[in-house]
């Protein structure tokens, strides 16, 4: 999770629309999952050993939008604690990643069939969920 | 994924092989940037117009993985981790809180998608198809921050 400018989201919620879009974001290439939940210091202990690898700095600019409402549903939901209105969207990824020696670019235009699951809401949780 | 397991561990690492593993190569094996982690960053607050380059972030919300790592955990690296990536087998009037922070008023959008790139030693030009599987989403809205005051924030998870 890190802050962006307001500018980088932009909602549509009636129309069942959002858009993300980051341009040059700073990251770490962290490799693998455990290297990453490690920081790079790698798992030593079995039965999930895994040798440590350094994270890599990267650049990733990334694209996302939510294409339209599938299905809605409101949630109250008492055991976490949040509540709103929720639709299934289609929604579609287009990015990019730069690092030393390395370049990824993800098919332009995304295949809109690749989406498994994606969820745009309105929503209060915490000490906003009773409010 | 829908694995069922009794090791705690196991449980958080499934949980996060779907959301962290952004490329994988055909194989299934991760390659290059594999796993991308934000550095880190604070709540910018959007009406704070003071100037003075105090940020404030919010609370990720309770329950989550943050320091269930074995070795030194996560808690001293401030990541924040949510808990509840989405799946397509969970009907949506049954989903957890897709925020990625608590004690928020806003709008939330959370991918789970995947799809295939082109990789490319930059070193050699040579080019690799690849794989890849993107968890990421966003929280654009009012929320108390680690000051107790409200702000308004926008956030990418990534």
């Amino acid at each position: 999770m890190i802050a962006v400018d307001h500018d980088a989201v932009e909602v549509d919620f009636d129309s069942g629309r959002a858009r993300l879009r980051l341009r040059g974001l700073e990251v770490f290439d962290d490799h693998d999952i455990a290297n990453s939940l490690t920081l790079g210091i790698g798992i030593p202990e079995p039965p999930f050993s895994q040798p440590g690898v350094p994270p890599v700095r990267a650049k990733i600019s990334v694209d996302v939008e939510w294409n339209g409402a599938l299905s809605m549903a409101a949630i109250d939901n008492q055991d976490q604690h949040f509540k709103g209105t929720f639709l299934s969207t289609d929604a579609t990824i287009v990015w990019s990643s730069e690092q030393d020696g390395f370049h990824f670019e993800s098919d332009n235009p995304a295949d809109p069939k690749a989406n498994l699951v994606s969820v745009l809401g309105r929503e209060k949780n915490g000490v906003f969920f009773s409010g | 994924m829908n694995e069922q397991s009794n090791n705690p561990w196991k449980k958080f690492q499934e949980k996060w092989v779907s959301r962290r593993n952004l490329i994988r190569g055909a194989a299934g094996t991760a390659l290059g940037a594999g796993l991308v982690r934000p550095m880190l960053g604070h709540a910018r607050d959007e009406e704070d117009d003071r100037g003075h380059g105090v940020f404030f972030g919010p609370h990720p919300i309770p329950g989550g993985n943050r320091g269930l790592s074995p070795g030194p955990g996560l808690q001293p690296y401030g990541v924040f981790v949510h808990h509840n990536p989405l799946n397509p087998a969970t009907a949506l009037a049954n989903i957890s809180d897709p925020s990625q922070i608590t004690d928020f008023d806003g709008f939330v959008g959370l991918t789970n998608i995947h799809g295939g790139g082109t990789g490319t030693d930059t070193n050699n030009g040579m080019a690799t198809r690849l794989s890849f599987r993107a968890d990421m989403g966003f929280s654009q809205g009012n929320f108390v921050a680690t000051d107790g005051q409200v702000h308004k924030g926008t956030f990418a998870f990534v």
